[in-house]
């Protein structure tokens, strides 16, 4: 049904920027180009938004602030970057304090190039967004009804660059769980990555040629440590991770012992590990903010 | 099992009504600002894309809270369209309303608290004007059935002007316009984000979407039980005053809840209860 072509909703979010973009996007709900006329409303709020529009770019202190009204929008929900600020950063991308453009902490989906983007250039995009809007629709149901094959293999060296990618996405609402954006997940850079390979097993999971989650682990001593199950924040819930962990264990044959660990506060997470086994046996305090829970679980335990 | 049809008719004719009356709305609001407007049936897509979304919730029973209030302004509007107890009408809509305040105060962000405080403060600014309704026209009519006051071979208007006048004042907090558009608003960009709807979303938000649609019409009906002895004048005119609430709407800037408060209660005071003491006094 193409409801959502007729009614897009938007948010507008303006970051770091020289507001040439901002006026823009009000310039086009004045009567001169009047988005209203295609159904499209500014809510002012992220519960009642289809489309998120961001311009400028992204700083250390907004970073939170698009985040947090991306994760309030509900489902299905498109990101579009306004201008080349929100782009790649644009004149600001040099400053001490820039991030970047919008695809620093959320999955853009339409570039509208320009500086300042012109209000066609802004409808342009959003009238692309719309488009997506409704594919992500269908897709939901499809992914959420298991028609789309998800792929469980082992991972390259060539598919570090990815991983680490989504490792940074997925590990952002852990850290602001935790106010903590010094994770080791979220520093790790390639080359360290890429030199985990050498000790441990990766498994990707693949959807639509795209790596939507990940985990690692390795054998030391009959013990099989698993560490950074990560899932692409757009595929959660449709048990994807839970795959990705059946699949590792099964990849340990020998392992009698499975252990794995979680942030004391990430309830999901530990959730996750009780649904499939795994207890609780130590907790070790790792910094002022975080106690690290320790999960194991004995194969031979179950087989009895 | 006649009865039943009138029922089910009016269930399903007055939402479509009350959603082309919002189209309309937006429509003519646009063309007085100068803009071309949304398609008339655009509250329609508006209302069938939510229902695709995702449903949001802060806490798990806000949502049972709009059910309820929908259910109750449905139960409204059939009351009044079958001809009902108008006293009852104006009661159940108000038991609605409450509803609705509990939903927001329910979510519980500082956004729609605030909307639900006003939207309380709203329901009391406008409920003495609008007993006065049933009361003035229980006066003329000697009776409170929707059904007799319509019979009524006079046009009500003639008796009651000053309490057409007092509910005139009023209208425009039932129907969410400016000026007195305090807990939430069809206009983006406010203080208040969406004030009492904030926080409803998916499902839920085309709930209260729907409901307002039963709401305006059932307000619609009450302004046309003043014309109702000649039927096309009357629908003429209802008409008229919906537009002259869009002229308004798009004339005036928000009151603070203070004066919309006061100014309601006085010209309540003033308008309707002079009116129905002439009116006593004439009949005397
Ligand atoms: S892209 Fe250009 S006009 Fe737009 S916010 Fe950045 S600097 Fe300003």
């Amino acid at each position: 049904m193409p409801y959502f072509k007729k009614s897009p909703w938007i948010i507008h979010y303006d970051g770091s920027s020289c507001n040439g973009c901002d006026i823009e996007v009000l310039a086009c709900l004045t009567p001169v180009y009047d988005v209203e006329r295609l159904g499209i409303i500014n809510t002012g709020n992220p519960k009642h938004a289809d489309i998120f529009l961001v311009t400028g770019s992204i700083n250390e202190q907004n970073r939170e602030v698009v985040q947090n009204i991306y994760e309030q929008m509900p489902d299905p929900k498109v990101v579009v970057a306004i201008g080349i600020c929100a782009t790649s950063g644009g004149i600001f991308a040099e400053c001490y304090n820039v991030m970047g453009g919008v695809n620093k902490v959320l999955p853009v989906d339409v570039y509208v190039p320009g500086c300042a983007a012109r209000p066609e250039a802004i409808i342009d995009g959003i009238s692309a967004a719309i488009k997506i809007l409704d594919e992500k629709r269908k897709r939901t149901k499809e992914i959420q009804s298991g028609k789309v094959p998800l792929l469980i293999e082992p991972a390259v060296l060539s598919d570090a660059p990815q991983i680490l990618d989504l490792q940074r996405l997925a590990y952002q609402s852990e850290a602001e769980l935790y106010n903590d954006f010094t994770l080791s997940p979220l520093r790790q850079t390639l080359e360290e990555l890429q030199k985990d390979f050498e000790s441990n097993l990766f498994l990707k999971a693949i959807m639509d040629g795209k790596i939507i989650g990940a985990v690692r682990a390795y054998e030391a001593k009959g013990t099989c440590f698993i560490d950074r199950l990560v899932v692409h924040p757009q595929y959660q819930n449709f048990g994807v991770g839970s795959k990705l962990i059946n699949e590792i264990e099964l990849r340990f044959p020998v392992c009698r012992r499975f252990e794995s660990f979680s942030g004391h506060k990430s309830k999901r997470n530990i959730d996750f590990y009780t649904r499939h086994g795994y207890k609780k046996f130590k907790s070790e305090k790792v910094s002022e903010k975080r106690d690290r829970i320790y999960l194991e679980k004995n194969k031979t335990e179950e087989k009895q | 099992m006649n009865i039943l049809i009138k029922i089910l008719f009016v269930i399903i004719i007055v939402p479509l009504a009350g959603g082309i009356l919002a189209g309309l709305d937006r429509k003519v609001t646009a063309r007085m600002q100068a803009r071309k407007g949304p398609p008339l049936l655009q509250p329609f897509y508006d209302v069938f894309k939510l229902l695709q979304k995702e449903n949001l919730v802060v806490r798990c029973s806000q949502n049972f809270y709009i059910y309820y209030f929908l259910f109750f302004v449905i139960f409204t509007v059939v009351l009044f369209f079958t001809g009902g107890d108008l006293l009852l009408v104006i009661f159940a809509l108000a038991l609605a309303g409450i509803f609705f305040v509990l939903a927001g105060f329910k979510a519980s962000s500082p956004y729609s608290l605030i909307g639900a405080q006003r939207e309380l403060l709203q329901i009391v600014s406008y409920e003495p004007a609008v007993i006065l309704v049933a009361a003035g026209m229980y006066v003329v009519t000697k009776s409170f059935y929707v059904a007799q006051i319509i019979a009524f071979d006079q046009p009500l208007i003639k008796f009651l002007p000053g309490i057409f006048f007092a509910f005139l004042y009023i209208l425009a907090m039932k129907l969410r316009k400016s000026p007195f558009d305090l807990s939430t608003s069809h206009h983006a960009h406010q203080e208040l984000v969406k004030g009492i709807t904030t926080e409803f979303s998916g499902r839920a938000l085309a709930a209260i979407e729907i409901a307002h649609w039963y709401e305006n019409i059932l307000i619609m009906g009450l302004v046309y039980l003043f014309f109702a002895s000649n039927i096309a004048f009357g629908i003429i005119l209802t008409l008229a005053v919906y537009f002259l609430m869009m002229l308004v709407d798009n004339t005036f800037a928000r009151f603070k809840w203070q004066h919309a408060l006061g100014s309601s209660w006085l010209v309540a005071l003033i308008c309707g209860i002079g009116n129905i003491i002439i009116l006593v006094a004439l009949k005397r």
